[in-house]
């Protein structure tokens, strides 16, 4: 080693990046195909080379290191992309875009951020799948602080500095679906509607709306193709966007009064914009609710229903704790509406996570945590739970139950999505309705009754159907 | 329901198909490879310049992450352009080749093209995104700018750095560095609403790397956004200023090389900058530096967040606020531009609690830093271009003392202050001093210059003063304690250093202002102090005072005054020269002395100046004037019309004065011996100056403004009348206004019938007029004063000036008691009489013809008799003339009239007793005395005056004509005269005139027959 970089020292900062590139592909590659099981930790001093010639951070006080240029520098990035490209082994790739780019807890980390990002950003725009499938593995194993300041790097890049490079971004959802899972964990962690600044840009909603309704199981691409026993590291990103996407729901509304303000400000056109985002959080909410359907088919099929936590409720409460600060903080700034829409759709969030199997939390321990929630009566409704049967019948109602749910539940979905597709576009507060079909399971109140008793609305009609059948067993 | 879903979704997909970012991944990848190698990928082929820069154009719009490798790059383009566009310049300025110059104006023309589109591309981004992209193309665009500015700095064609309107021409003409400059003002402007200071940041360290090449820079961008430049440069300086360890003196000495290195450049820079900004936004850096300047004093807002893009910051941290007044200190010692912003206006910030916090603020510094700043504050008082004279007035009114009264113990925080003041200014006059004499000293802080001594510095502080002479003035003569110290200091050094004209002023402003002798004295010192170095100063000052009294720039108190104190210093030299016979003088009186007689001389020099004001309406400048010139001398060579102005003025004053004292005694008897004294001094200069004064008080005394004065009585109206007539052919009336006045009547102007205007036939007789008399007294007064004038003036001979002249009065009958008339100066008033009295001059020789021939001249008689009922001076002014003998002769004409119409009264008179016509009768007597007292009657004729009261009327007539007899054999002429050298008189000799017993026989036979009551008087006439 030492010989290796009294060589490189002699070069030009571009030939000795190049030199450590061809040096890791010849050293690792032998050492992958000379081993039969998993590789060992990087060596040290191969780390060192890595550092000192590729990022720049000087071994030596006295002597000072040169710096590539700009171009030199995307020089460099090209022959990454390309090398990624060609290089055949996935096994390989993985390897050494983590010798490259595995933080050390050191100096060095600034410098492989920088270029990360730049390379991820690059990678966006040739579509360089090779190199956005490492990334999305180095999102899934890396500090969430990290991953969102890689985040922060490609929004700024694709959502501010250049007008419609959105459409780039956009086009490798069918490229590498998992790079997109991560990022959007990602992007939910890295925008908490704290502040301007930090509220969802429009551009990047609409795109992932767009993602989502075209293919729902894109959020659940990293968590399916998991482990099933492997526990994720402390302080990484969660195991899908569904808990990040949720909090972008129920905020959105409470976050509206500084829209408001500027919609005040600028004129109708800004309203307008509200009306948008309004539209978009509700595709959005509508989204992850049938992303939590498609979850329970796949733990039932794994056998795992009720078993494996996919919404922690530690992050449930913290989420449901911080609604609660915001609802009493904003009560004097925003409507009764607001609040009472960004409540339902916690309530809607809760229930059908609560029925697919996505939260695992008792209904007495939902009620605590949500005591300090304003007063909203689907919440109210999702609290209170189904009556308590007699001891003696509870335990054969339960099996009986969900059995005959499950293969009724989608179809009921299909005749419904237009309709609320259609209610949803004028009056954003008609998303209660989409809640509706999910009460008839575990539900059974005089509201229901009530509403048979408007049969001017065509889709009701199949309501009695579908309350007739559930309730035959217990009557 | 599917489909209307998919309806929905189409609208977006359209409209993405429009966007320009329609590139694959494939052919961005390309694009990529063919930016980085400059080769074109598909066909092989090197990329020109142009083609280069295009594809780095689209990459700058598709790939966010190539975006600083497309900058470096354009670094180049912009260069090469540059380069061009100065060789084109430099190839028309030699008249290049047409092939030439046609291939560099395609290649700019090419890459001009170019350079739009990367502006447009960047203006967009910034536009939309100004967040992201603002500070990115910032610091590029600046940097750019200064790379280019120093590197084509050497070419031809670019101007040199200290022409900054041309540099800024030249390269505002070039589409590249304009391009630039815009995009950088797009960024600022953009950037001033969250963190202005990095932009600012950026530029003050690119202007430190690349000036004085990039000052183009800053002017054009500080003429742009003034106040944030301005406000954000001095935010960075004080930064900077207090980051090269101004914190503590360790640091300091520690660090002294590197500190004085890399302090400079900076401070430097910000200097740079705000001149380049001072010549047309001034106000602005005012108001920054002295908002600066304040905000450091005041204390920080509380509970108010602290502000992440730190545009407050400074504001919010002790350290920086503590360091300003140091940091502005230093910025105004190296830059005569901000000293001159804010000195003007910076005292009116220093009320007493800033002057407390400023106090607090510097107790913590140490010794040597806080004499340091005061040497520096000291020094750039000196050198401050204006305000100077306000900051002058703020630390003379804070170091005075309020009171007396010991405050106690503890010194009050207002005692500091005075203190603190007190030591600068006295720090300021000795620093003045040094650059005055031009003595630079080993300690001085601040070396001056080194000029030669032969050219003196330019001292601002002091020029500024030089227009604030009048107030400085009027603070020292305040005479209050100390202060009064400082600013006669100041005074000194201001005249030295301003040379004569200044020293000039000076004076002149003291003479003018003072208001008591102590406030005088000070104009003494400060000549005492200046007459060792400049010399001729008072004969400039007096001249400075008659252009300040020319220029009518004085109101009446302050003129008044000025012409006391000239006179006070004047008499100063008189009141010495009497006490220094006897007694041995001090030094301060041999100085007094010395100025007294230079002022003496330099008034006398502008005699005819003063003596208008004479004249002067207000009565206190006249006085002052009279004062003044009384004590004065004539000068040996004044010209004949200024002496005639001199005398005619005084005259009219003369007269002015006996009417005032008939106002205010007191006052009005000083003023009068004043201007007697005035008279008689202009009398004993010359022959013509006393015939002008004589001749002139003759007149004045007849004026009709004057009469009153003498107990004259106010004109009838038909009196008024008839004399007009009479007086037609002198008076040059109107003939038109005569026919109209009487209609058809016909003027019969010289016919005897027409002066005895009785009265209106079928009214009776006119009734008699009662004039207004005034008050007897006051009419004896101001008669004894104009003789006692009249005769002093003719006491006195040309070219034999008296001392002084005496002012007693003497009774003009008592003719032994007068002092010896000059008999020249007797017949100036004695033709002055005839010309003023008779009105024509047909019959006026000397002799006299029968007493029958007096009929032809009988209006004329009656004129004159007139007079003298109208002007009883004219009795007083005969018997002066009587006494300068023989001047009497000359009136000759004004006592035959007298005694005809004398004659005539008392033959028509049929009164038993003459002293039914007390008038006739007094005149009958005084004319007789007069003509003895003149020696035209000899002794034994003219005692006949004694005998009138007991005649009757036609014995006094027959008296009268034996006079008139033997005034016929005995013509009055001078030549009968003879000088009498040991008395001064001339005296004629009645021995040679032969026999008068022939004219005194009707005395006797009056006497033989009233023996029984005029028997006790026959030895008087006793032949």
């Amino acid at each position: 080693m030492s010989d290796i970089r009294h060589a490189l020292l002699r070069r030009d900062p571009l030939s000795a990046a190049k030199e450590v590139l061809y040096h890791l592909d010849i050293s690792l590659g032998s050492a992958l195909q000379s081993s039969a099981g998993p590789p060992a930790g990087l060596e040290k001093s191969t780390v060192e080379l890595v550092e000192e010639f590729i990022f720049h951070v000087s071994k030596d006080r006295n002597i000072q290191s040169k710096r590539m240029s700009c171009v030199q520098e995307l020089q460099l990035l090209e022959i990454i992309c390309s090398y990624f490209q060609e290089q055949s082994k996935d096994a390989i790739r993985q390897v050494i875009f983590s010798a490259l780019f595995s933080l050390q807890g050191n100096k060095a980390d600034e410098s492989r951020m920088a270029m990360l990002g730049k390379l991820v950003s690059m990678s966006i725009a040739v579509c360089r799948v090779p190199i956005l499938e490492c990334a999305a593995i180095w999102l899934q194993r890396t500090h969430s602080a990290w991953c969102v300041r890689l985040a922060q790097v490609l929004m700024e890049d694709y959502c501010t500095l250049v007008p419609c490079a959105i459409s780039t971004l956009q086009n490798i959802c069918s490229a590498s679906p998992r790079f997109c899972c991560q990022l959007i964990t990602a992007v939910t962690a890295l925008y908490d509607f704290s502040t301007d600044e930090l509220t969802p840009p429009p551009a990047l909603l609409e795109m992932l709306v767009g993602w989502i309704t075209e293919d729902p199981r894109l959020l659940l691409l990293t968590f399916i193709n998991s482990p099933l026993n492997s526990s994720l590291p402390l302080g990484c990103l969660e195991i899908t966007p569904l808990l990040g996407l949720l909090r972008w729901c129920v905020k959105a509304p409470l976050a509206y009064h500084r829209g408001r303000k500027s919609a005040m400000t600028n004129g109708h056109g800004d309203g307008e914009k509200g009306t948008a985002y309004e539209e978009l959080y509700s595709k959005l909410h509508l989204s992850v609710l049938q992303v939590f359907l498609m979850l329970q088919v796949h733990l039932t099929e794994k056998n795992m229903f009720c078993r494996l936590t996919v919404l922690p409720v530690e992050s449930v409460a913290a989420l449901i704790e911080e609604v609660g600060r915001l609802c009493e903080k904003l009560a004097p700034l925003l409507d009764a509406s607001h609040i009472q829409l960004a409540l339902d759709r916690l309530a809607q969030a809760l229930q059908v996570a609560m029925a697919t199997g996505a939260l695992l939390c008792a209904r007495e321990d939902l009620r605590a945590l949500c005591s300090r929630l304003p007063h909203n009566n689907l919440l109210q409704l999702v609290m209170s739970g189904p009556v308590v049967q007699p001891p003696p019948h509870s335990s054969p109602f339960q099996p009986n139950m969900y059995p005959h749910i499950h293969p009724g539940r989608p179809s009921p979905l299909s005749p419904h999505s237009p309709h609320q597709s259609t209610l949803s576009s004028p009056h954003s507060p008609h998303t209660v309705l989409t809640a509706h079909p999910t009460h008839p399971a575990l539900a059974p109140h005089r509201p229901l009754t009530a509403h048979a008793t408007h049969p001017a609305l065509s889709p009701h009609a199949f309501h009695p159907a579908s309350i007739a059948f559930p309730y035959r067993p217990i009557r | 329901m599917s489909g209307m879903f998919e309806g929905n979704a189409l609208p977006g997909i359209q409209t993405h198909s429009h966007t320009p970012n329609n590139y694959s991944p494939q052919e961005l990848s390309l694009e990529i490879k063919a930016f980085i190698s400059g080769v074109d990928q598909t066909q092989g082929r090197k990329l020109s310049v142009r083609d280069h820069a295009r594809c780095a154009i689209r990459l700058l719009r598709t790939v966010p992450a190539c975006r600083e490798a497309v900058l470096e790059h354009l670094r180049g383009v912009y260069d090469e352009y540059v380069a061009s566009f100065l060789q084109d310049l430099e190839a028309e300025g030699e008249n290049g080749g047409n092939s030439a110059s046609g291939g560099a104006s395609v290649s700019i023309s090419n890459l001009e093209d170019v350079i739009k589109e990367v502006h447009a591309v960047l203006s967009e981004f910034i536009k939309l995104s100004p967040k992201a992209w603002a500070p990115l193309v910032s610091s590029w665009a600046v940097d750019l700018l200064g790379q280019l500015s120093s590197k084509h700095a050497g070419r031809r064609a670019a101007p040199h750095s200290s022409s900054l309107n041309e540099l800024l021409q030249l390269w505002m003409s070039c589409a590249a560095t304009r391009s630039l400059m815009e995009c950088y003002s797009q960024c600022l402007a953009a950037m001033l609403a969250w963190c202005p200071d990095a932009c600012v940041d950026a530029l003050l360290d690119t202007s430190v790397q690349h000036s004085p090449h990039f000052d183009w820079v800053v002017a054009h961008i500080g003429s742009a956004f003034p106040g944030t430049i301005i406000s954000r440069v001095l935010a960075c300086g004080l930064k900077d200023f207090y980051a090269h360890g101004y914190s503590s003196a360790e640091k300091i000495s520690q660090q002294q090389a590197i500190d004085k290195s890399s302090r400079v450049p900076k401070i430097g820079s910000v200097v740079g900058i705000l001149g380049h900004l001072a010549s047309r936004h001034s106000d602005s850096i005012k108001k920054e530096l002295l908002r600066m300047f304040q905000d450091s004093l005041s204390v920080p807002p509380q509970n108010v967040p602290q502000l992440t893009s730190g545009a407050g910051g400074w504001e919010n941290s002790p350290h920086l606020r503590r360091a300003t007044v140091p940091f502005l200190l230093q910025l105004a010692a190296l830059s005569p531009t901000l000293l001159g912003a804010v000195s003007t206006e910076l005292v009116e910030f220093l009320r007493p609690p800033v002057l407390i916090q400023l106090q607090a603020q510097f107790q913590a510094l140490p010794r040597e830093e806080l004499e340091n700043m005061l040497g520096l504050a000291v020094h750039l008082i000196s050198q401050s271009p204006s305000g100077g004279a306000r900051v002058l007035k703020f630390l003379a009114d804070t170091a005075t003392p309020s009171s007396v009264i010991i405050s106690g113990p503890t010194p009050s925080p207002h005692d500091g202050i005075r203190e603190a003041c007190d030591r600068l200014l006295q720090m300021l006059l000795l620093h003045l001093h040094k650059l005055v004499h031009n003595r630079p000293d080993g300690d001085e802080p601040f070396p001056q210059s080194s000029t030669s001594p032969a050219m003196p510095q330019v001292i601002p502080f002091l020029e500024e003063l030089q227009a604030h002479i009048a107030d400085l003035c009027a603070e020292t003569l305040r005479l209050e304690r100390k202060r009064h110290l400082w600013l006669h200091q100041l005074l000194c050094l201001l005249s030295v250093y301003g040379g004569p004209s200044i020293a000039t002023e000076a004076l002149c402003q003291l003479f003018t202002q003072a208001r008591n002798p102590e406030e005088l004295a000070l104009a003494s010192q400060l000549y005492t102090q200046l007459s060792t170095s400049l010399s001729g100063l008072l004969p400039s000052t007096v001249a400075r005072c008659v252009a300040q009294i020319h220029t009518q720039t004085l109101d009446i108190k302050e003129l008044a005054q000025l012409l006391n104190n000239l006179a006070t210093a004047v008499q100063s030299q008189e009141e010495d020269g009497k006490n220094g016979g006897g007694t041995t003088t001090t030094t301060g009186s041999l100085t007094q002395s010395s100025m007294a007689s230079e002022v003496r001389v330099a008034v006398s020099s502008n005699l005819q100046d003063f003596c208008p004001l004479l004249l002067h309406g207000d009565s206190g400048v006249s006085k002052a004037a009279v004062r003044l010139l009384s004590c004065s001398q004539i000068p040996r060579a004044c010209s004949p019309a200024h002496l005639l102005r001199i005398c005619r003025a005084a005259v009219s004053h003369f007269f002015v004065c006996l009417r005032q004292q008939g106002k205010s005694p007191q006052a009005g008897q000083e003023e009068v011996g004043y201007s007697r004294r005035l008279l008689s001094r202009l009398a004993a200069y010359s022959s013509l100056s006393q015939k002008a004064v004589l001749q002139q008080l003759v007149e004045g005394a007849l004026h009709k403004g004057n009469q009153d004065l003498f107990g004259g009585l106010q004109e009838n109206p038909s009196d008024d009348t008839t004399q007009a007539q009479n007086l037609v052919p002198d008076l040059g009336i109107s003939l038109l206004d005569v026919n109209r006045k009487f209609g058809t009547s016909v003027n019969f102007s010289g016919n005897v019938w027409s002066v005895f205007h009785a009265g209106i036939i079928g009214k009776g007789l006119k009734p008699p007029y009662t004039p207004l008399h005034p008050d007897p007294d006051r009419v004896s007064q101001n008669m004894q004063t104009l003789l006692a004038v009249m005769v002093q003036c003719c006491s006195s001979s040309g070219g034999n000036p008296t001392g002084s002249a005496g002012s007693t009065c003497s009774e003009p009958n008592v003719s032994d008691k007068l002092p010896p008339i000059n008999a020249e100066a007797a017949k100036v008033i004695a033709v002055t009489l005839v010309e003023n009295i008779c009105p024509d001059v047909a019959n006026g020789e000397l002799s006299w013809p029968p007493e029958e021939h007096s009929k032809t001249t009988v209006e004329r008689d009656i004129h004159i008799r007139r007079c003298f009922e109208k002007n009883p001076v004219l009795f007083y002014l005969l018997h002066v003339v009587a006494a300068g003998r023989p001047a009497l002769c000359y009136c000759s004409v004004i006592l035959r009239a007298l005694l005809s119409t004398l004659l005539a009264h008392w033959e028509s008179s049929r009164e038993p007793s003459v002293s039914d016509s007390p008038w006739h009768l007094q005149t009958s007597c005084w004319l007789v005395s007069c003509m003895g007292e003149g020696q035209l009657l000899p002794p034994v004729l003219s005692n006949i005056n004694e005998v009138f009261p007991h005649l009757s009327p036609f014995e006094v007539r027959l008296l009268l004509l034996g006079v008139w007899e033997y005034m016929r054999g005995n013509s009055p002429m001078p030549q009968k005269f003879t000088f009498c050298a040991d008395q001064g008189l001339f005296f004629r000799d009645f021995s040679r005139d032969g026999d008068v017993a022939r004219y005194i026989a009707p005395i006797h036979s009056v006497l033989h027959k009233n023996i029984d009551r005029l028997g006790h008087l026959c030895w008087r006439f006793q032949v």
